[in-house]
C-alpha cells in the first residue's frame, strides 16, 4: 500500500511539475512591486538604447521591475505568435508598425488609453508616416520610435572611391550622375564582377524603389478601394525598366552575384565589395556598432523621376502593449515613456541611428545629430514621405511578391512589362485570399 | 512434497494475469504513465492538432471565437486549403514547385549516397583492421557536425569570389560556374546547379551514417558463402554484385527508408545555404510550411502541406518496403 502511495506520488509531482506555472510568473509582484516585461528582437544598437532608456525608467518609477529579453528576428516572430496563444507574451512589446495592425485586428494588442494619448495628440507629436501605421480601423495601438526610412540615402565607402575619378563624398544631383559616377566604381575580374558600383538590390531596396518611381511619375500603387493594388501601369512598368538598365546597361550591380540572398546591401557593404549600398539610415548606426573601424559615410540619393521626391514610408519600430497584460496602466506608462517622452526619444534614435518619429526632434535636430550625424541627410527628405498604406501583409508583398518578380527582371528571365503584371497579379491575390 | 510446493507458493505473492506480482504492476505502471503523457502531450496531440488545423482559416495572431483559438477569425474551411494546392494562384504554384523540389531532392541524395556509400563501405571493410576505425571516424566525422555550421562552411567552400571550389577550377586551367548558389540559369542536366551543390553539402553531412550501417551489414554476411563463392570461380565484381548486395537487401531497404525520410525532411541546409533561392529552385517543402507557418502565420495552410509531406513520406517507404521485402534470412 505504501508502494502504491509513493508512485501514485510521484506521478502527482511529475504531472504538477509538467503542468504548473514557472518559479517566477510573469508579471508576477513581489513585496508590491510590478514586474513587467519588454520583447524586442536582437539588434545591438536597439538592445543598448531600449537598456539605457529602462534603467531611467526605472530609477523614476521604483514601483516597476522592467526585464527586458530580446529575441534573433525570426525566432522573435515565432515567439510572439506562440506565446500569445498560451497568453505568456510580454507586457510591452516592440513592434515593427507595420505588423500592428494585423495583430490589432486579431484581438492581439491593447488599444492605447485615452488618457495616455488620443490619435490628435499622437497627430500633433508624430511624423503622419511612423504614427499611421499604429493607427487601424480608426484606434490607436500604440505608439512609434522610428520613421522607417528606407529610400534617399546610401553608405559609401571612401576606400572603394579612390583611384576611380569619383569625388568624394558624392554629391549625386541626378540619377544620371549617379549611374555615371558608380558605373566608373564597379571592377570586374574578368567576366565576374568582384565590386559593384551601386547595390540596391535587396529585399526591401526593390520594393521601395518601385513605390518611389510610381509616386514621383504621378502613378499610385492602390486601387480605387484602397484595398487592392495597381502593380500593372505605365509608372511601375518605366520604374522596373530604370532598374533593369541600372543593372543592364550601366553593370552598377550585378543580380546574380548581389542581391538579397548572396552579398545583401548591409553585408556585401561591409565586406567591402560594395562601394554604394542604398539603403536606410539604421544601417549607418548597426554598422558603427558592428565595424566601427570601418570607415564610411551616408549620403543622400537622388529623386528617381522628376525634380519632386515623392515616397512611400512605413512604419517603423515602437512600442505596443499585449491585451493579455495584467498591468496595463504601468505597461503604457512604459510605453509613453520609451516613445513620447523628448529626451528618451533621442537616446533611442541618436544611438540607433534611426529617423526620429517625433517631429519634435526634427525641429531641433542638434542633440540627436549630435550622437546620431550621419541620418542629418535623411531629414529634409521627411517632408515629402507618405504613409505606405493598408498592404495587407506588407513581408509578404515586398519579399514574397515584389522582391523575386524584380529580381528575375533583373536577371533577364522577365521583361518589366511581365514583371509588373506579375506582381500586379500576386498582389491581388494575396488582396483577396486575406479576406 | 506436494505439501511443500503449496506452503512455499502460499507465502508468495499473488500474480495477476499479466504474469506480474501487484507491486511490479505498480512499478510498471509508475513508470508507463509519465512517458504515455509525455508522448501525449508533446507527439499525439500536435499530430492530432495539425490534422486539425488543416481544415481551418488559422492564424496565431488571430483571436477565435471558439476553444483552442478556433471559429470566429479563424474559420473553418473544409478541404479549401487541399483545393488551393491544385489552384493556378501564386501559392499553389510555389506549392507544386516546392513538392518537385523535395522530390528530386530526396531521389537524387538517395542515388548519390547509396552509390558512394556501398563501394565505400566495401572499401573500408576490406583494409586492414588497424585501420579500420580510423576511416570509420574520419567518415562519420561530418555526420556529428552541426548542420548550421556544415551549411556555412560549404557556402564558403561555393562563394563566388573566394571560395575554395572556384578557385580549384581555376587553378586546374577550367571555368568555373559564375555562382554556385544563386544563378537561376545554370542548370546540369535540367537540374538546378544550386540544387545539385546543395546535394553535395548535404550527402558530405550524411553518408556517414549510412557507411556505419552497410559496414556493419557487411560484417555480418557469413564467410562461408563468400568463400563458396571464390571456389566456384566468382571474381571480385561478381562476388560484389551477385553475392553482397543481394545479401544486404534487408539493409538496402533500412538505408533507402532512413535516407528517404530524412532527405523529405531536410530544412536547415537549404535556409541557410540558399534561402530556396535562386528564383526558388532549391524551395523545398518544408521550408515552405516553415516560411508560411511562422513567417507568414498562415498555419492552417502550412498545416494542409505537412499532411501532404507525411502522406509522401508514407507512400514512398511503403513502395520501398514493397520493392526491397525479403522473406529470409541468414
Amino acid at each position: 500500500m505504501q508502494r502504491k502511495i509513493f508512485v501514485l506520488f510521484i506521478v502527482i509531482a511529475l504531472l504538477a511539475a509538467a503542468c504548473g506555472a514557472p518559479a517566477a510568473a510573469p508579471g508576477g509582484t513581489g513585496e508590491g512591486k510590478i514586474t513587467l516585461r519588454l520583447w524586442s528582437h536582437q539588434n545591438p544598437s536597439f538592445i543598448q538604447a531600449n537598456e539605457t532608456v529602462i534603467t531611467k525608467f526605472m530609477e523614476a518609477n521604483p514601483d516597476i521591475e522592467v526585464k527586458y529579453e530580446q529575441f534573433e528576428y525570426d525566432q522573435f516572430i515565432q515567439a510572439l505568435q506562440t506565446s500569445m496563444q498560451a497568453g505568456t507574451e510580454a507586457d510591452v512589446i516592440e513592434m515593427f508598425g507595420t505588423w500592428v495592425c494585423s495583430y490589432a485586428r486579431g484581438g492581439r494588442l491593447a488599444e492605447t488609453p485615452l488618457d495616455v494619448m488620443s490619435y490628435a495628440e499622437a497627430q500633433e507629436l508624430f511624423f503622419e508616416a511612423p504614427l499611421n501605421g499604429y493607427y487601424c480601423d480608426g484606434k490607436l495601438y500604440g505608439l512609434p520610435n522610428e520613421f522607417n526610412l528606407e529610400v534617399g540615402g546610401a553608405l559609401v565607402n571612401p576606400a572603394l572611391f579612390e583611384g576611380k575619378d569619383v569625388p568624394y563624398p558624392p554629391v549625386w544631383n541626378t540619377m544620371d550622375e549617379l549611374r555615371e559616377q558608380a558605373s566608373r566604381l564597379t571592377e570586374f575580374d574578368g567576366d565576374i564582377m568582384v565590386r559593384a558600383g551601386f547595390h540596391f538590390i535587396g529585399g526591401d531596396g526593390l520594393p521601395f524603389l518601385l513605390l518611389e518611381g510610381i509616386l514621383e511619375q504621378g502613378g499610385s500603387y492602390f486601387a480605387e478601394d484602397g484595398k487592392h493594388f495597381t502593380f500593372d501601369t505605365p509608372e511601375a512598368i518605366a520604374t522596373i525598366q530604370l532598374m533593369m538598365d541600372m543593372v543592364q546597361k550601366d553593370k552598377l550591380v550585378d543580380p546574380v552575384l548581389f542581391n538579397a540572398e548572396s552579398n545583401p546591401p548591409y553585408d556585401g557593404f561591409f565586406a567591402g565589395v560594395v562601394a554604394a549600398s542604398f539603403i536606410g539610415s539604421w544601417a549607418a548606426g548597426q554598422g558603427l556598432v558592428n565595424y566601427p573601424d570601418f570607415k564610411f559615410d551616408y549620403v543622400n540619393t537622388p529623386v528617381l523621376f522628376g525634380t519632386e521626391r515623392k515616397y512611400a514610408a512605413d512604419s517603423g519600430w515602437g512600442k505596443v502593449v499585449s491585451v493579455n497584460s495584467k498591468h496595463q496602466e504601468a505597461a503604457w506608462k512604459l510605453a509613453r515613456f520609451m516613445t513620447a517622452e523628448q529626451e528618451n526619444a533621442i537616446t533611442f534614435n541618436g544611438v540607433t541611428g534611426t529617423i526620429p518619429a517625433l517631429k519634435a526632434l526634427v525641429e531641433n535636430p542638434q542633440p540627436v545629430l549630435e550622437k546620431a550625424p550621419w541620418i542629418e541627410p535623411t531629414f529634409k527628405l521627411l517632408p515629402y514621405g507618405h504613409y505606405i498604406g493598408d498592404l495587407t501583409d506588407r513581408d509578404k508583398l515586398f519579399y514574397e511578391i515584389i522582391y523575386p518578380a524584380i529580381l528575375q527582371a533583373l536577371q533577364g528571365s522577365m521583361t518589366a512589362e511581365q514583371a509588373a503584371q506579375t506582381i500586379h497579379a500576386q498582389a491581388n491575390e494575396m488582396v483577396d485570399a486575406a479576406r | 512434497m506436494t505439501q511443500a510446493v503449496m506452503a512455499r507458493h502460499a507465502g508468495e505473492p499473488r500474480k495477476e494475469r499479466s504474469g506480474l506480482r501487484p507491486g511490479q504492476r505498480v512499478f510498471v505502471w509508475g513508470a508507463l504513465i509519465p512517458i504515455f503523457l509525455y508522448l501525449g502531450v508533446f507527439a499525439v496531440f500536435p499530430m492530432v492538432w495539425v490534422v486539425v488545423l488543416s481544415f481551418f482559416n488559422y492564424s496565431p495572431v488571430r483571436i477565435g471565437d471558439g476553444p483552442l483559438g478556433l471559429g470566429g477569425r479563424n474559420p473553418f474551411i473544409g478541404l479549401d486549403n487541399f483545393a488551393a494546392m491544385f489552384a493556378d494562384t501564386r501559392a499553389g504554384q510555389i506549392f507544386r514547385i516546392s513538392v518537385k523540389n523535395t522530390l528530386i531532392f530526396a531521389f537524387l541524395v538517395l542515388v548519390v549516397n547509396l552509390a558512394i556509400t556501398l563501394p565505400l563501405a566495401v572499401l573500408v571493410e576490406s583494409v586492414h583492421n588497424r585501420v579500420k576505425g580510423l576511416f570509420r571516424a574520419i567518415y562519420f566525422l561530418p555526420t556529428v557536425s552541426s548542420a548550421v555550421a556544415v551549411a556555412i562552411m560549404w557556402g564558403y567552400v561555393y562563394h563566388p569570389q573566394q571560395g575554395l571550389l572556384n578557385n580549384f577550377i581555376k587553378l586546374i586551367g577550367l571555368t568555373p560556374p559564375k555562382a554556385w548558389l544563386t544563378d537561376p540559369s545554370a542548370f546540369v542536366f535540367g537540374v538546378p546547379l544550386a540544387m545539385i551543390a546543395v546535394i553535395i553539402a548535404y550527402v558530405w553531412m550524411d553518408f556517414g551514417y549510412n557507411l556505419v550501417i552497410f559496414i556493419a551489414a557487411l560484417q555480418g554476411i557469413p564467410h562461408e558463402l563468400r568463400d563458396a563463392a571464390h571456389i566456384d570461380g566468382a571474381t571480385g565484381w561478381s562476388e560484389f554484385f551477385h553475392i553482397t548486395i543481394p545479401l544486404l537487401r534487408p539493409t538496402l531497404l533500412l538505408v533507402c527508408t532512413l535516407t528517404m525520410i530524412s532527405s523529405f525532411q531536410v530544412f536547415v541546409i537549404f535556409q541557410v545555404m540558399t534561402g530556396g533561392g535562386p528564383q526558388n529552385q532549391t524551395r523545398s517543402l518544408t521550408m515552405e510550411i516553415y516560411e508560411n507557418a511562422f513567417r507568414y502565420q498562415a498555419m492552417g495552410w502550412a498545416a494542409s502541406m505537412s499532411l501532404v509531406l507525411f502522406a509522401m513520406v508514407l507512400i514512398v517507404t511503403l513502395v520501398q518496403f514493397r520493392i526491397l521485402r525479403t522473406d529470409w534470412e541468414y
